[in-house]
């Protein structure tokens, strides 16, 4: 049995190490770790990258996704395989901001020019373990997009509306990021938070959470902001089984498929779109520069777009 | 013998009463225990035997009343408290940790140390002597999961003499040992009885009291009915003060009743597993057909593979000369075979349901119709049998784990009489059975046969096999090593053939 | 007497009413507008789907067992629900059945595929279900591509907020189950054995009957009810979704202990059930309304949980003194 192993193993690297050596001969090899392929985002963000690889040729592509969104052993696995087959580039969606930086560094060590997108790294993770602290990073400004659209929210209210604000998990990066946005953008347009609460993400709880919300505000409530448009679907229910339909604004965000019908009905006033998809391609792109010789740092910033019913037009 | 005995007295318990939530356990109980004697409490279950104990071992206290341990004042709060003191207990139910070694066991409430480790060479030494009192050769280090259930007794028993012991008490120790076993076990205490400890031992085998006890107390409903010193008395009284009533045997023994030629059940080929023999035999209509043997000789193995509750690796078993297929215990009720277990607690009755769930629990659809339950019907027929059989309870909702033994027995035997079952296999139908209510299920044993049922007995107990039985069978290591009919009944007979000498 | 008997069946069936009595008191004291009639009527509509899948877990639990999958298999059944309803071929009034239909029919097989590996090789339900939970995440994940479903056919959404006298219809739907549910569980044979073999098993097959097929079809009983919160699920929320139902087990796990049933088996009731997801729904609504934040909703949820249980062994002393 030890000896069917120790074949098999040898059989393995010998087919790895072909590769490698086939792959630099021809094209160079991208490897790209995403989170969770169940979320949507990062379904589209697979499908849509998968497309302009084919349009563009230039590189070989391997997509990893994990079972759930914390799933970090899963990652932690697929970057050191993706060290083993020594890949030229790799592109990397965090799943935890701090603990994936050391393996960030491996892979680093290991001659893998490394683009970090989607979610920064954790700028002292980062210094810990002797990364620079402006390690390339292409991603989207949650903050600013959550800004845009709290903005477009109190701009079509007005001055002193009063909302409610509900928010991703606490403790993820992204929905501080985005709750961030969202106190700026109120502010700056003056309006009034009723309730900041969580709903972790999740329709279900949006819906009950909002439900018994509206117990306390529903003769005030005049706007919902959410910090996913899942949330927001959660919540049209919650207002249409209040009576309120039609009659509080509701804003989403990431601009899923599933809420282009309730822009078009005029039950979603608004939401944004980070451009998954182009935002994976631009982080491959950005990692191929540089391994062609390109000094890149810092953050290179991607679209964050309003979108609304005229946008769909 | 009796020179060991002085007449100091090491407890005395003084008026001691105890009530439970609606029961009077122990009423004005007075008991005096000399130092050095073995005193055989015995009494109906439910007659304030255990309840005593555990006032004596600091399970609980009494409600009034005092103990004195050899004249001091003792009422202790806790069992550790107990022990401290010198009082241990050896339950029927050991107290060992079974992956634990026999020394660790035995001193694992004093181990002796050098400094913050165990001090393994003076632990081993010290093992090895108190195994020798009791006359147990094992190796100290042995866990105690391996040992068979004679030698863990002995090890309960090493474990309450190696640290201060005044009084003993052995609840029920001989239930589950074989007879060479029981004698090892009674020379032990004499052995010990001589260095000057004191028993009180609790015991169903009323025989025992006259190979090991110096003084008989008998317990009945919460009362003291007497004390008497071995000699003065024989087991008729001790059995009339019991049960409160003059009793003409211990066993019924029907003469009117005869056997035929008719077998209602065969058994050919039987095989079972692990075990390279075959089985065969027959119960014939109208006889009580004994199984006899050593523990270990495969009988309840085999009443369970007939009855399908174990699988069966061969053989046949034919129903009133008709083969049929027994595959599981479903197939065999169908064909009115019921098996009342040894355990009946947990393999023969739902404690935590009421009475009348559990004697309709084989006939479920003789009182339900498309599936509902028809109440009324479930409590008439479970109150028939309840009257029928006499069994002790305030009402048919009564949950059955608050029955006696003997009113649980009869409750597996009452399901079975309303699922009219043809052959009754009884294993150790006595097991743990006060000899009032065994007296009852041996009348209700004939009072079956008159229905023309088939009735095989498992059974331990020798002197009940030959009481009862038109004839007995004896197993063997997995073999029927012998066959003894009535007007041979001997016990050497029988035995010769369960350990196969000639 | 007759009190004595009242209070006995109060005690047994119902005991951790008083818990919820006390809740509601607590709440509509302290928040203004907690017993407003639209509350109560949210609450109602907030408890019945993790009431219906607990009735289906409390069958489950009853025999002693566990049934981790039901989140999972709960997202399953919304996507082939979804996947049937939303199919142009098919006319709306084949659409609805048929879609109602697959749902069950899915959770179903899940739940007999959990029992017959359980009895089969012997394996405790707790792994078995565990797997289960990972397979139906699987393959919803992959029927649906991972893609939600929505736009329902407004006839479908229509049903979702009727309500009678202010009483939301998906919550007599769970609110029927339960009393079906407890006519089975008291009055049938079926129901009797479920009973009799959480208590004890072995004694039940030497007994003469076959066991094995009671306890599966208690997964099944319980796979159908997840199927129909299913449907209630998309009734409220007009979605199905691969992602949803994370978590659903424990909510049900703990409305059927809550309620007083015995993680061992053999004891509880499905009034109890519904009690027990009763107070878990005036828990989190109440603590809501009364502002509390999100960490601290937590700990209180978790605190009264283990206090309502703790209560629930004081009431079962009190009813043994009365018997």
């Amino acid at each position: 049995m030890k000896k069917f192993f120790a074949v098999a193993l040898l059989f393995a690297l010998a087919l790895t190490m072909c590769g490698t050596v086939f792959a630099a001969d021809k094209k160079p090899v991208v490897g790209l770790v995403m989170k969770s392929l169940s979320n949507e985002h990062f379904k589209k963000m697979e499908e849509g990258v998968r497309k302009y690889t084919e349009e563009d040729g230039s590189y070989e592509l391997i997509a990893r996704g994990m079972n759930s969104e914390t799933d970090i052993d899963t990652q932690i696995s697929i970057i050191e395989n993706f060290i083993a087959q020594g890949i030229d580039v790799m592109c990397i969606a965090p799943a935890d901001s701090m603990g994936i930086a050391p393996f960030v560094k491996k892979a680093v060590d290991a001659g893998i020019v490394v683009v970090n997108f989607d979610n920064p790294l954790d700028k002292k993770a980062l210094t810990d373990n002797g990364l620079p602290e402006d390690f390339v990073y292409v991603g989207p400004n949650d903050e600013y997009g959550a800004y845009l659209v709290a903005k477009y929210m109190g701009e079509t209210l007005g001055k002193g509306a009063k909302v409610i604000l509900l928010e991703g998990s606490p403790g993820a990066d992204n929905a501080r990021q985005r709750q961030n946005g969202f106190l700026q953008g109120v502010e700056e347009t003056g309006l009034v938070v009723l309730a900041d609460q969580t709903a972790h993400w999740e329709i279900e709880e949006a819906n009950t959470v909002l439900t018994n919300l509206l117990t306390i505000h529903g003769d005030e409530v005049q706007g919902v902001i959410t910090a996913a448009d899942g949330m927001a679907v959660g919540s049209i229910k919650a207002l249409e089984a209040a009576g309120l339909g039609g009659k509080v604004l509701v804003s989403g965000y990431d601009n899923q498929d599933q809420v282009r019908p309730l822009l078009l009905e005029d039950k979603l006033a608004a939401t944004v779109d980070q451009f998954g998809a182009t935002n994976a391609y631009e982080a491959i792109k950005v990692g191929i520069r540089i391994m062609n010789g390109e000094k890149l740092s810092g953050w290179i910033k991607t679209p964050s777009e309003l979108v609304t019913k005229n946008d769909l037009k | 013998m009796m020179n060991a005995v002085n007449d100091a007295n090491i407890l005395s318990i003084k008026n001691v009463s105890k009530n439970f939530p609606g029961v009077c356990a122990l009423s004005d109980v007075s008991l005096d225990i000399r130092k050095g004697e073995v005193h055989v409490l015995v009494g109906e279950n439910g007659a304030g035997k255990s309840t005593l104990i555990k006032i004596i071992c600091g399970f609980h206290p009494g409600d009034s009343g005092e103990v004195l341990l050899e004249g001091v004042h003792y009422a202790p709060e806790t069992p550790r408290a107990a022990m401290d003191a010198g009082i241990r207990v050896v339950y029927q139910e050991f107290n060992l940790l079974s992956y634990l070694s026999v020394a660790e066991n035995i001193f694992f409430d004093h181990l002796p140390r050098k400094g913050p480790l165990v001090d393994k060479k003076k632990l081993h030494d010290d093992t090895v002597k108190v195994l020798r009192r009791v006359g147990l050769d094992v190796d100290p280090w042995q866990p105690v999961e391996l040992l068979g259930v004679a030698q863990m007794q002995l090890v309960e028993i090493a474990k309450a003499i190696s640290s201060k012991c005044r009084v003993l008490i052995l609840d029920e120790p001989t239930a589950t040992l074989s007879p060479s076993e029981i004698s090892r076990l009674f020379d032990i205490i004499r052995t010990e009885k001589q260095e000057g400890l004191t028993v009180i031992y609790i015991s169903h085998h009323l025989n025992e009291i006259y190979d090991i006890g110096d003084r008989v107390t008998v317990l009945r409903n919460g009362e003291i009915v007497g004390t008497k010193s071995v000699k003065e008395i024989d087991i008729p009284q001790i059995v009339s003060m019991m049960v409160g009533r003059q009793m003409e045997s211990e066993y019924p023994f029907m003469d009117e009743f005869k056997q035929t030629d008719i077998p209602i059940l065969e058994v050919k080929r039987l095989r079972i597993a692990a075990s390279p023999h075959e089985i065969s035999f027959a119960l014939k209509q109208g006889e009580i057909l004994g199984i006899a043997g050593l523990v270990g000789s495969k009988r309840t193995e085999t009443v369970r593979a007939i009855f399908g509750a174990d699988a069966r690796l061969g053989g046949e078993i034919l129903l009133n000369g008709k083969m049929i297929n027994i595959l599981t215990p479903k197939d065999a009720v169908e064909h009115g075979i019921c098996l009342l277990t040894e355990d009946r607690k947990s393999q023969g009755l739902i404690l935590d349901m009421q009475l009348d769930c559990n004697i309709s629990l084989a006939s479920i659809d003789k009182v339900s119709k498309l599936g509902l339950i028809d109440y009324g019907e479930e409590r008439r027929q479970a109150e028939r049998f309840t009257a029928s059989l006499a069994i002790k309870t305030p009402s048919v909702s009564q949950l059955v784990r608050n029955l006696s033994g003997g009113n649980q027995q009869k409750a597996v035997i009452a399901k079975w009489m309303f699922s009219d079952a043809n052959v009754l296999i009884f294993d150790e139908p006595t097991r743990g059975i006060d000899v009032g209510a065994k007296y009852e299920i041996y009348l209700l044993m004939w009072d079956l046969l008159s229905r023309g049922k088939g009735i095989l007995i498992v059974s331990s107990d020798l002197n009940e096999l030959m009481g009862i039985c038109h004839r007995i069978i004896v197993f063997s290591e997995g073999q029927v090593s012998g066959e003894v009919l009535r007007p041979e009944f001997e016990q050497e007979r029988i035995l010769r053939y369960a350990y196969r000498v000639s | 007497m007759d009190t004595k008997k009242i209070a006995y069946l109060m005690l047994n069936e119902a005991g951790i009413g008083v818990v919820l009595v006390f809740l509601c008191l607590v709440f509509s004291v302290f928040v203004p507008k907690f017993a407003t009639m639209n509350n109560i009527s949210n609450i109602f509509t907030q408890i019945s789907i993790n009431t219906v899948i607990a009735v289906g877990m409390t069958f489950v639990i009853l025999l002693g067992g566990i049934d981790l999958s039901v989140g999972s298999v709960l997202a399953l059944c919304t996507i082939l629900a979804g996947l049937t309803i939303t199919k142009e071929t098919l006319p709306l009034g084949a659409a609805i059945p048929l879609a109602v239909l697959a749902s069950m029919a899915a959770g179903m097989a899940c739940g007999l595929f959990n029992g017959w590996v359980c009895e089969r090789w012997k394996i405790h339900s707790f792994v078995v279900t565990l797997g289960m939970l990972n397979m139906a995440r699987g393959a919803v994940l992959q029927v649906s591509n991972s893609r939600t479903i929505y736009s329902f056919p407004k006839e479908f959404n229509a049903f979702g907020t009727l309500s009678y006298y202010g009483i939301p219809l998906i919550f007599i739907i769970a609110v029927l189950l339960v009393l079906i549910g407890h006519f089975i569980l008291k009055k049938t044979v079926f129901g009797r054995m479920i009973y009799a073999i959480g208590n004890n098993e072995e004694a039940v097959r030497l007994s003469g009957h076959n066991t094995k097929i009671y306890k599966v079809t208690a997964f099944v009983i319980c796979g159908a009810t997840v199927g129909l919160a299913a449907i209630l699920y998309m009734l409220r929320l007009n979605i199905a979704s691969p992602i949803l139902g994370n978590g659903f087990e424990l909510s049900a796990i703990a409305a059927v202990v809550i309620g007083g049933t015995s993680m061992s088996g053999g004891k509880g009731s499905l009034i109890g059930t519904l009690i027990g997801a009763a107070i878990i729904g005036v828990l989190n609504n109440g603590l809501l309304l009364m502002g509390m934040s999100d960490f601290a909703r937590q700990i209180v949820t978790g605190a009264i949980i283990v206090a309502a249980v703790i209560i629930d062994t004081y009431r079962a002393r009190l009813s043994k003194m009365l018997s």
